[in-house]
């Protein structure tokens, strides 16, 4: 069963973008080579999808690994309240993308967003900014979204790692002199690699395949500003019936993803080594 | 002041900015869902009057209910799909000593990392051809299938922590791999298995992709329904705000009672959001 759903399909998706083969053609399939990845890399919407989905995907993980580190060592704390926090923490996490979607929207709305009565209070803005229907404005607000959404559970993971450093380490730094910066650079930083590593590689992964939130928000818009490859890829399949076209994207959205995994390699190998001796991970 | 008074006060600045954030996107979707349309339109934070019209509508306007009935059955089915298979593939890659253990779990990962995109219409097809489209069983087992990667590589750990020895004595006894499997593995792995079953089904409960494109008509999740609210030239924010927190309220329930085993399965999970 994990054959037929999950290497079949791989494999078919391959084939199929060597193959002309749409919806409204009905069954036939002629054998085009290359062509569709021809097309691709001529496509001025392929590389404004590619660009966009790059750009989302450095920005947020990015900007997500910082506070990660950051919540995380807040967390870390041994004051009263840090309860509260982890449970705070979840939230965003536990939330469906598609929701936490449109609770953005409705902030950043035109006429009665929250977040335009903020700023105007402040004095940031004059007038309502409708952030959705501009270029620049819709990109930051989908990184916004995500970020608030997984910044939480990459600082989950960060903690993780973080629970894992003998303080006896921290506290004979300490004693040799070394202030709380050096310290944190010299030590906590180094000895969390694998877990950022491993943080970092998800994240990358997820950020990529980047989709709902964009459903919930703005739908690709303004224009194609916003539209990710997945998006894409399923408005060719889907709206277009364009199944060998689509099957190409879908690939090379593949080898991008297959590209960070093996710069990754380490974390991968360490994974399934640990899964297959039962090391402790 | 000293530096432990400092790094106090430093905490919780730092941690009231932090909830603060983080919970507020939350916090005025709940406040919305009760507020009147005007308060709505004119930014009112706290109004005089609150109400509870906007519930009444995302049950009326749209088939909430049923929205919900479909979410809840096939996360509950895929979730115990994927506790059972997931459990027992662990149990076996835990236990064989054959080659070939190594390319499994490689296969097993590579599936967890892959992009939905990448797998969507062959499964699409496969789906049809199944003559499941449109149905819950087929929303089952494509979310099994991607819960069962997050089970398998959870549990597989799991396993490798039980000491062999346990089993040896009851092969001695004459037990065979069902009985060692179900009378001993099970009861010491229930906890681990529980908790990954959690994760599984608030992954279940989220997702949207396959949601949408293997059920354009008839079987709605909430997570696709939610977006049924939308119409092209008006959008009722206070019912989406009421049905967003009908969706939601049951996971934040689930979270917060059993929110020390989501952090620790997330921690050593770590594998999906």
């Amino acid at each position: 069963m994990f054959g037929l759903f999950a290497v079949y399909p791989v494999v078919r998706t391959l084939y199929l973008s060597f193959f002309e083969y749409r919806l409204q053609f009905g069954e036939t399939m002629t054998f085009v080579g290359l062509k569709h990845y021809v097309n691709m890399l001529t496509n001025e919407r392929f590389w404004n999808a590619f660009g966009f989905t790059m750009a989302f995907t450095a920005l947020t993980v990015g900007f997500e690994v910082l506070l990660g580190l950051a919540f995380a060592q807040a967390m870390n704390k041994d004051y009263p309240g840090r309860g509260l926090l982890r449970v705070v923490v979840l939230i965003p996490w536990a939330i469906p993308t598609i929701v936490s979607g449109f609770m953005w929207k409705f902030m950043v709305h035109d006429q009665y967003g929250v977040i335009n009565q903020m700023l105007r209070s402040v004095g940031l803005i004059r007038d309502y900014v409708p952030w959705l229907s501009r270029d620049i404005g819709a990109k930051a607000i989908l990184i916004l979204a995500d970020i608030w959404k997984t910044a939480p559970y990459v600082s989950l993971m960060v903690l993780a790692g973080l629970q894992g450093i003998p303080r006896s380490l921290l506290e004979a730094a300490d004693i040799d002199g070394a202030g709380p910066i050096v310290r944190y650079f010299r030590i906590t930083l180094p000895l969390l690699k694998p877990v950022l590593a491993t943080a970092v590689l998800f994240r990358l992964i997820q950020s990529f395949k980047v989709y709902t939130v964009i459903v919930a928000l703005t739908n690709g818009g303004p224009g194609n500003a916003t539209e990710s490859l997945t998006l894409y890829t399923l408005r060719t399949y889907f709206d277009a019936g364009n199944y060998g076209y689509g099957s190409a994207l879908a690939s090379f959205t593949m080898i991008v993803t297959c590209g960070i995994a093996v710069c990754f390699l380490d974390v991968i190998r360490d994974k399934v080594e640990a899964g297959r001796k039962g090391r402790a991970r | 002041m000293s530096r432990k008074t400092w790094d106090k006060a430093l905490f919780y600045a730092f941690a009231a900015f932090f909830v603060a954030t983080i919970g507020f996107p939350f916090f005025w979707q709940v406040l919305n869902s009760f507020k009147l349309e005007k308060d709505i339109f004119s930014l009112t934070w706290f109004p005089d009057a609150y109400t509870l019209a906007n519930y009444r509508k995302a049950f009326q306007s749209r088939p909430l209910m049923e929205y919900m009935g479909n979410s809840i059955a096939v996360s509950v089915f895929a979730t115990l799909a994927s506790m059972a298979l997931g459990s027992m593939a662990a149990y076996a890659l835990a236990r064989t000593r054959i080659r070939g253990t190594g390319l499994i779990l490689i296969v097993v990962l590579s599936v967890s990392l892959l992009p939905p995109v990448v797998i969507v219409n062959p499964i699409y097809a496969l789906i049809r051809g199944m003559g499941l489209l449109n149905t819950r069983t087929g929303l089952v087992i494509v979310n099994t299938l991607f819960t069962l990667t997050l089970t398998i590589w959870f549990l597989v750990p799991y396993m490798h922590s039980i000491p062999a020895e346990l089993e040896e004595a009851a092969e001695i006894d004459g037990a065979g791999p069902w009985i060692c499997y179900s009378r001993i593995i099970m009861p010491l792995v229930a906890p681990g298995v529980f908790t990954v079953g959690i994760l599984a089904f608030i992954q279940v409960w989220n997702e949207y992709l396959f949601a949408l494109v293997m059920n354009p008509v008839r079987v709605k999740l909430v997570t696709v329904g939610l977006k049924m609210y939308e119409s092209d030239n008006y959008i009722p924010w206070g019912t989406i705000m009421a049905a967003s927190t009908v969706i939601v309220v049951p996971l934040i329930a689930m979270v917060l009672a059993l929110q020390k085993r989501i952090i620790s399965g997330l921690t050593s999970g770590g594998l999906k959001e």
